[in-house]
């Protein structure tokens, strides 16, 4: 902080109507009147919170480099919670650039990538779940993914976590109280600590699987397309897409590299990859493609297995069926406008639980249900105000906090050392206080001493 | 007074911490003065009778190993012993002794009169000497001079003190004893900022006109566990505590008095512990409780005084009467001396650095209550430590310093200096990151080495040590290669077996042949490693991987300025001192652990110019 002011264009590059500069820091508002010029003069600097019409110029040259609005957020009410000056010019990049080297010039630096949200995360403006909101929030994809980010920006998922974590603390300070002081009758007993964790491990258990939906809206999830060789893969992918993207031709084994793509459903963002066919190649190229396409297969979080419902039931549809058991799947049978040959009810007995949906890639039939079934089986909606974890991060320390969870529960209920559930506990605080960013170990005696008299 | 040609080392006021400090400094050869104002008090548990418990007894055991007095003078007086949390697992058992308060002081007397090296002499000292920054001797309210090459300052609540019973006040440092106000006005002078504290204590009183049969027995255990390596002799429980409860009269009584209470007259100037309130206290936040408990201490084998732990309070003394009027057994009890609060000052202890030196003086160490902690046990601790550096200073050699994760001395003085105190300071297990790790039963792998090296822990001590080692090594490594078959018909090791949270060591070595004597230490750290086996090793991790972050080196020519949420104090401070990793910044004075983590956090993004996650953390330094 100090003297250390930085100065940025917050609008992406290229050329637009309007682009804005930011200078975050100390000497933001010495920065900035050095380089514009208020159109009417202001008494006592720029106003707080309220847009000033005026002139970029360079101190050096009389002429002006362009009309702007300034707009001054004084510090600690500002995004940084430093005094922050918005300078909003026309969008050329040229102007924009300008901008920002006359604010060098004047003694600002450039600011590194995300360097504002930084500042705002270490001035304790924003905990670490809602510096990445933000980031998600200007990334976004889908409106959905928009929706919750800006709903997590506004602490709601921090406030979640907060009450999650004092709940912990609570229950842990039961245990440390009947530790520390064991003379004094405090002890929560194991059923008391049982009963508390059997209502925290279900809540837990919600948020790590509001994974799921996080990451179809956030990150987005990759389906990989499966089936036969000329089954019809690369015109549904080309369907799903509404595009001309692979290559298709009457030949089997066209595809020999694997093609991905992006399509947004409803909120849900898909990762497509089209790829070999999985039968018996017959060419050493078209080898190593079913070769790369198995393992894409295998690390897929979903597949679309396409069959050709022209063609009656092999063998090969049945092993590619049951080779990718416990992967969740949608299966397409291809081709319906064509006469069936292909014996619907094997298909079914070997589908399990996955949906199966007639289609025409090529006509263009039924491809609209497809997308929806896809939405449903791999995005399913959550409630309006259930809390959606986004990130991998987050859901890598609510999966710890349940294991952590998990343990003190079988400990407690095996009549265990209550340290070693004290040890779990501690755990399952650290991890959820991580989530937010924060770490205090001081808190749990804070507790201990507010709710437990104790004192021989 | 003997002065002789001066000495190295003054140590100021013979409570716990002094004691410790005068002991351990002169054990390591230096010419050393004990001052006190009083031969009589020398070692005097001023509060309850007991030592240990809790984290208390881990602390005892600690400086047992690292050869200090404690541990030896509370198996020697102690007049019942209980190991706490014995149905728990061994980080959370803690032994604690009642002990004979007047054998206790004698005990101490006369082994400091007999060690080499030390003169106890009796005196109030009013100054700290102090030239150019540094302590050079102090001297005492009689103008007498004694000089020195360090201090170790360990005036308990003396830094002027008032008692508070009820409405009345009187200036004082202990029932009885004389404050200090001339050198709690010269620390404020050096610039030591203070704080002021209180605490209360309960009433004393007549055993013979307590109604025992009111109250249940607490005796001691079957088979004391002794807090010293040294104590060859088995220890006897001669005396039994004794359980009682208050009663909702008892808490009218008290509601009806508030007004005369101190405290609520905002009367006492400073802050009491909360995990020591007195009756008043509780009565007020915690209004559901129909009643508290207390225990009936005795203050000695013969001594008439019984110590009513639980009930502190300075309320007046003809309410303190009338509450003990309310209570069946207690309503004849005479009262030998009532209950008090104290306010005293106590230095921010943030003004020292990790080996109890001040920041401001040189050669100046503080110990003990007034670095605002309470317990006789933090006291010691820190007079030990204290005396150490101070000697390990005045040879000009490098100081000592536990971390948090070896042992809870460590937790203690890092806790002390680096976040300070807005209370008095107990130690608590909870405070350890690394609860499992610092046992009772290792205390002497953690810290014996230390001691020995510092040449506190004589040959028989550490020769036993050694060969205890050797057994446990043997033990453990037969429970890992003998396998058995369990009830259920599953072949383990005997280890294995011993995971079971019902299953004892003496269970396990029925199955098998292991013929060494193994003692109760040998056991209870064998069943400690090999129950907790799985967490010892992630926490061991842990603290690899928190080493490894502290080695984080930072640039030459960092330039702090960049790092925001730093305060213009720190960048300062970073910039004189130039610490060349996380490690060494987290020690530059002023610093605090939120600073050194955004630094750290700040080399972290430069290093990693891309990866996944966030937007935040893929920052670019831009000084690179």
């Amino acid at each position: 902080m100090l003297e250390d002011t930085i100065i940025a264009r917050a609008t992406p590059p290229g050329i637009g109507g309007l682009g804005v500069v930011r200078i975050s820091g100390r000497r933001a508002l010495a920065v900035a009147e050095k380089i514009f010029e208020a159109g009417r003069k202001t008494r006592g600097g720029f106003p707080v919170r309220r847009p000033v019409f005026g002139t970029v110029r360079d101190p050096e040259r009389p002429s002006a480099l362009d009309e702007a609005f300034l707009t001054y957020f004084k510090a600690p009410r500002s995004y940084t919670r430093e005094d922050v000056v918005e300078i909003s010019a026309h969008g050329s990049p040229a102007v924009l650039e300008a901008i920002v080297r006359l604010g060098v010039e004047a003694g600002a630096r450039p600011a590194g990538p995300g360097e504002f949200t930084l500042r705002a995360f270490l001035n304790g403006r924003l905990d670490i779940i809602q510096a990445e909101a933000v980031n998600d929030l200007v990334r976004s994809v889908s409106l959905g993914q928009a929706r919750v980010s800006s709903r997590q920006l506004g602490g709601s998922l921090s406030r979640r976590v907060a009450r999650l974590r004092g709940r912990l603390v609570s229950l842990l300070s039961g245990i440390e109280a009947g530790l520390e002081f064991p003379d004094e009758g405090l002890r929560t007993g194991p059923a008391a600590a049982i009963k508390a964790l059997a209502s925290l491990i279900p809540e837990v258990e919600r948020l790590v699987a509001s994974y799921e939906r996080g990451q179809a809206i956030g990150e987005g999830v990759t389906l990989a397309l499966v089936g036969r060789a000329n089954v019809g893969k690369s015109t549904l992918f080309n369907a799903l897409l509404g595009d001309e993207r692979a290559i298709v031709t009457p030949y089997p084994g066209t595809t020999r590299d694997f093609l991905r793509e992006t399509v947004v459903i409803g909120e849900a963002v898909f990762h497509l990859v089209d790829m070999a066919g999985l039968g018996r190649p017959s060419h050493p190229v078209e080898k190593r493609g079913v070769a790369l396409g198995r393992r894409i297969a295998r690390e897929a979080d979903g597949l679309v297995v396409v069959l050709d419902a022209s063609k009656a039931w092999s063998a090969e549809d049945g092993r590619l069926l049951r080779g990718f058991a416990g992967k969740k799947a949608v299966v397409v049978l291809n081709k319906s406008d064509l006469p069936r040959g292909l014996d619907e009810r094997r298909v079914r007995a070997s589908a399990g639980s996955s949906p199966v949906l007639e289609v025409s890639a090529l006509k263009g039939r039924n491809i609209d249900p497809l997308r929806q079934a896809l939405r449903t089986r791999f995005a399913p909606d959550a409630g309006q105000d259930e809390e959606v974890v986004l990130h991998a991060r987050q859901r890598d320390r609510l999966q710890g906090t349940l294991e952590a969870l998990k343990k003190a529960e079988a400990l407690l209920a095996g009549r265990g050392p209550e340290e070693l559930a004290a040890e779990e506990l501690r755990e399952a605080v650290r991890l959820v206080g991580e989530l937010a960013g924060e770490v205090r170990t001081e808190e749990v005696l804070g507790e201990v001493f507010g709710r437990f008299c104790v004192g021989k | 007074m003997s002065r002789g040609d001066g000495f190295d080392i003054v140590v100021v006021g013979a409570g716990h911490a002094g004691c410790e400090a005068a002991a351990a400094a002169s054990a390591m050869g230096l010419r050393t003065c004990l001052i006190t104002i009083g031969l009589e008090t020398i070692a005097q548990m001023s509060c309850n009778p007991a030592i240990g418990g809790l984290a208390k007894g881990h602390l005892v055991r600690e400086i047992d190993a690292l050869g200090g007095l404690m541990g030896v003078l509370a198996d020697e007086t102690g007049i019942q012993f209980r190991l706490l949390n014995r149905s728990r697992g061994g980080a959370v058992q803690g032994p604690r002794a009642q002990c004979d308060k007047a054998a206790y002081r004698a005990a101490m007397r006369r082994r400091l009169e007999k060690t080499e090296n030390l003169t106890v002499s009796q005196g109030a000292v009013s100054e700290v000497v102090v030239r150019k920054s540094a302590a050079a001797g102090v001297r005492t309210l009689d103008g007498t001079l004694l000089p020195a090459r360090a201090v170790v300052l360990a005036p308990g609540t003396f830094l002027d003190g008032v008692i508070h019973i009820g409405p009345r006040s009187h200036p004082a440092g202990r029932a009885g004893e004389p404050p200090s106000v001339e050198l709690a006005g010269q620390l404020k002078a050096l610039g030591l900022r203070t704080v002021r504290l209180k605490t209360d204590t309960p009433m004393r009183l007549d055993r013979e006109t307590v109604d025992w049969r009111e109250f249940p027995p607490q005796p001691g255990d079957e088979e004391p566990v002794p807090f010293s390596y040294r104590t060859r002799r088995p220890l006897l429980n001669k005396v039994a505590c004794h359980i009682g409860y208050t009663n909702a009269a008892t808490h009218a009584v008290i509601r009806r008095n508030l007004e005369s209470s101190p405290l609520f007259q905002g009367k006492i100037m400073g802050v009491g512990p909360r995990y020591c309130p007195s009756i008043e206290d509780k009565v007020v936040r915690f209004p559901e409780r129909t009643r508290h408990q207390f225990f009936l201490e005795p203050e000695g084998l013969d001594a008439p005084e019984i110590y009513v732990n639980g009930l502190s309070t300075s309320l007046p003394l003809d309410v303190q009467k009338e509450v003990l009027a309310t209570i069946p057994g207690l309503d004849r009890a005479r009262v030998l001396r009532p209950g008090y609060g104290i306010a005293y000052d106590a230095v921010s202890s943030v003004e020292l650095l990790p080996t109890l030196e001040t920041r401001k003086v040189r050669g100046l160490y503080l110990a003990g209550q007034i670095n605002g902690t309470s317990g006789y046990e933090e006291a010691a601790a820190q007079g030990l430590m204290a005396g150490i550096n101070a000697a390990l200073a005045v040879r000009e050699k490098p100081p000592f310093v536990l971390r948090r994760d070896e042992a809870y001395i460590g937790v203690l003085i890092d806790d002390l200096v680096s976040t300070g105190v807005d209370e008095p300071y107990r130690l608590f297990t909870s405070r350890a990151e690394h609860r499992l790790l610092l046992r009772i039963d290792n205390a002497g792998r953690r810290l014996m080495g230390y001691g020995r090296a510092l040449g506190l822990v004589p040959d028989e001590v550490w020769d036993e040590h050694l060969a205890a080692r050797g057994r446990v090594g043997r033990a453990l490594a037969y429970l890992e290669k003998t396998r058995i078959r369990t009830e259920t018909g599953d072949r383990v090791s005997l280890a294995e077996y011993l995971r079971k949270p019902e299953i004892r060591l003496g269970d396990v070595l029925e199955y098998g042949r292991f013929k060494e004597k193994l003692s109760g230490e040998d056991e209870r750290y064998i069943e400690s490693e090999t129950k907790y086996a799985g967490y010892i090793k992630k926490q061991e991790k842990e603290i690899a991987k928190a080493m490894r972050t502290d080695a984080m080196k930072i640039p030459a020519g960092f330039d702090y300025r960049l790092v925001p949420g730093l305060t213009r104090e720190a960048v300062e401070k970073c910039e004189q001192r130039r610490p060349a990793s996380l490690g060494e910044a987290r020690k530059v004075p002023g610093i605090t652990p939120a600073a050194v983590q955004n630094i750290g956090l700040y080399l972290e993004i430069g290093r990693k110019r891309r990866g996944p996650g966030i937007d935040v953390p893929r920052e670019t330094a831009p000084d690179e």
